[in-house]
């Protein structure tokens, strides 16, 4: 046990400083290319031999980015946007900025107004991803972005480059399947705080230092014993479940997450990239199959069916939907899909979040009711 | 055998509740103190209900602690959440409902209770003072009038001043303007409550309406909002004299209930 808090200790101090990650790719000689969510092609980054760096905000208050946004944008641009009008993202090379969402769709624009130095790279996706048209533009986007990759990189980059890096990320998502599963199954070891942040610990690491830290913690966990847990199980949903304050107060009322739909969790590693002969083609398929974002083009929202076959699968008591803050697609996913978890009458509640709240005693009343509605 | 007491305390955002149960069924004593967590509130309503029910500290068998200031508040035996206090008291006040609308100093809450008091789901307000108590004692001093006055005023109405901003500084504003153009004051305050229980009526409707509906918290004493909110949502509310009290009274019956689970 004490090896497996070590381990999840170590990946905690990876989040908890990802400036130091940063700097020692730098050290390496390595080019670091800052990654917005969602669904970016970082593969190709990694494939240039450069080490991607997600950007999911930091809990900070913002000040300069009030000159680009209204206060009515998600905390996760605002505070992505103030990093770079401070100066604190700078180091990077290149920022790849999908243009999936509202306020996305301004963030390059107002980044390259502001920060300047750091170039913007666009990546656009075909919402109707499932038509044979769809995959095409989303691969000729990926071999767009590519192209930037290769003149910021000042090299080439190969298909068999590609193809390399597509194995390490499916390696990669495989091993943050099996650590879920683990980490579901231990909950007595694997705290809300700790899963999330050995998750979250890959957007900053070499993505093969990620995998092979996971793949030894999950041999770690598959060796404990088997612990009675009369805590509570919760399913999580929406983009980000990272607060540090909001995991503690699950800890503090007993409960576990026993599986999740959260963009920046499992949303990334559920599905792999295909092998294809044109690896880009491979990864425009993966985003033809990926399920459960608010931000994909969703017909009958097979969210909310994924959602509640998750619940089910996990035996959860219950499903929390982190809620983000003036996140409009979520907002609108909202409706359709609890009306799915109340059909299947599985007991929900909304948590809604920001990352620059301070206060959280509304979300403890809401978690602590919550828990003892569950176990009444 | 001898009598058993338990007492709830509702450390609220802005006022402090206190109930004392006789054999968790008699209430024999209450108190309301306009202050709320981290002021001497808290303790001057323990002091206030204990003098009114003749007992001291010793006496009480279990001390629930409920609202916003519950987990600094020190000498409670339990701790319950406001969501599940007020489930509790509001099915104790008034048998039967199973839609709680619970305003409160600086929240609202919709709950659904099963025909036991049972919560079933809930949803709270999101963080902003539009639509709670906060957001009328702010229009009531704009008015220079005291919270208490303006339900009488409303009920003087014959028309509706629209207020239409959802945000208090907004709608603040709104009425500063309203007043200067001379409009009837007690038409403005009804349109004060309509902008309240449009509000409400949102986050209900987001949860569902679920007949018959109860109202609990400090702003179910304003008969103007209870009627407003029962125009906008289409439904009567049921509202009991000790609304203000059904978190306090909810946990004085959780502690009732977890002690007879003890014994």
């Amino acid at each position: 046990m004490n090896e497996v808090k070590q381990m999840l200790a170590e990946l905690e101090a990876v989040c908890a400083d990802p400036k130091k990650q940063l700097s020692d790719a730098l050290t390496q000689g390595k080019k670091c290319i800052g990654v917005l969510p969602y669904f970016c092609p970082e593969e190709l980054a990694y494939a240039a031999g450069m080490q991607p760096f997600g950007l999911w905000g930091a809990e900070m208050q913002v000040n300069d980015s009030k000159r680009y946004y209204p206060a009515f944008i998600c905390s996760l641009l605002h505070t992505v946007l103030e990093m770079g009008l401070k100066g604190m993202l700078n180091d990077l090379s290149g920022i790849m900025v999908p243009i999936c969402c509202d306020s996305l769709k301004g963030f390059g624009a107002n980044w390259q107004y502001g920060v300047g130095t750091v170039p913007v790279i666009d990546v656009a996706w075909a919402q109707n991803r499932r038509l044979d048209a769809g995959t095409e533009f989303t691969r000729a986007q990926f071999r767009k972005v590519l192209g930037q990759l290769e003149e910021i990189a000042g090299h080439s980059i190969s298909d068999a480059d590609i193809t390399a890096a597509i194995s390490v990320y499916n390696k990669n998502r495989a091993a943050l399947r099996d650590f879920s599963a683990a980490a579901a199954r231990h909950p007595e070891a694997v705290s809300p705080s700790a899963r999330c942040a050995a998750i979250k610990a890959g957007y900053f690491m070499d993505r093969a230092k990620h995998t092979e830290a996971l793949q030894t913690l999950t041999t770690k966990l598959n060796a404990l014993p088997e612990a009675s847990w009369d805590g509570l199980r919760v399913v999580t949903t929406g983009i980000l479940a990272d607060s540090p304050a909001l995991l503690q107060i699950l800890e503090d009322n007993h409960i576990a997450i026993a599986d999740d739909q959260i963009a920046q969790e499992s949303v990334f590693f559920r599905v792999d990239t295909p092998v294809t002969d044109d690896p880009v083609l491979g990864m425009a398929k993966r985003f033809e199959t990926i399920e459960g974002c608010s931000v994909l083009f969703d017909p009958g929202k097979q969210r909310g069916n994924e959602l509640v076959e998750l619940a089910k699968a996990a035996h959860a008591d219950g499903i929390l939907w982190v809620m983000t803050k003036f996140c409009d697609p979520e907002e609108y996913d909202y409706v359709p899909v609890k009306r799915k978890i109340d059909a299947a009458g599985i007991p929900l509640l909304t948590v809604e979040v920001d990352q620059q709240m301070v206060n959280y005693e509304q979300a403890r009343s809401a978690v602590e009711a919550f828990a003892e509605m569950l176990r009444a | 055998m001898a009598d058993i007491y338990t007492l709830g305390i509702d450390v609220g955002s802005t006022t402090s509740k206190c109930v004392i149960l006789k054999n968790g069924s008699e209430i024999i004593a209450s108190a309301l103190i306009p202050a709320g967590t981290g002021t001497s509130g808290p303790g001057r309503a323990l002091a206030t209900a204990l003098e009114q029910a003749g007992l001291s500290n010793e006496q009480l068998t279990a001390v629930t602690a409920t609202g916003y200031g519950r987990n600094t508040y020190e000498g409670a035996d339990f701790l319950v959440s406001e969501l599940s206090a007020h489930a509790l008291g509001a099915a104790a006040l008034m048998p039967g409902v199973r839609t709680v609308i619970d305003i409160g100093g600086q929240d609202a809450k919709v709950l659904h209770i099963n025909v036991d008091g049972k919560l079933e789901s809930f949803l709270m307000n999101d963080k902003c003072a539009a639509g709670t108590g906060r957001f009328l004692e702010v229009m009531a001093r704009v008015l220079e009038k005291d919270v208490t006055e303006l339900a009488e005023m409303d009920a003087e109405a014959t028309g509706t001043v629209n207020i239409s901003s959802t945000c208090t500084v907004f709608a603040e504003s709104e009425v500063i303007s309203q007043l200067a153009k001379n409009v009837n004051l007690n038409d403005l305050v009804a349109g004060i409550h309509a902008s309240v229980a449009v509000r409400t009526a949102g986050l209900t409707r987001r949860l569902g309406v679920t007949p018959p509906v109860g109202m609990t918290g400090g702003v179910a004493r304003n008969a103007g909002v209870v009627r407003a909110l029962e125009k906008e949502l289409n439904t009567s509310i049921t509202v009991s004299p000790l609304a203000q009290l059904a978190g306090a009274y909810g946990a004085a019956l959780y502690g009732w209930n977890k002690r007879k689970e003890n014994e």
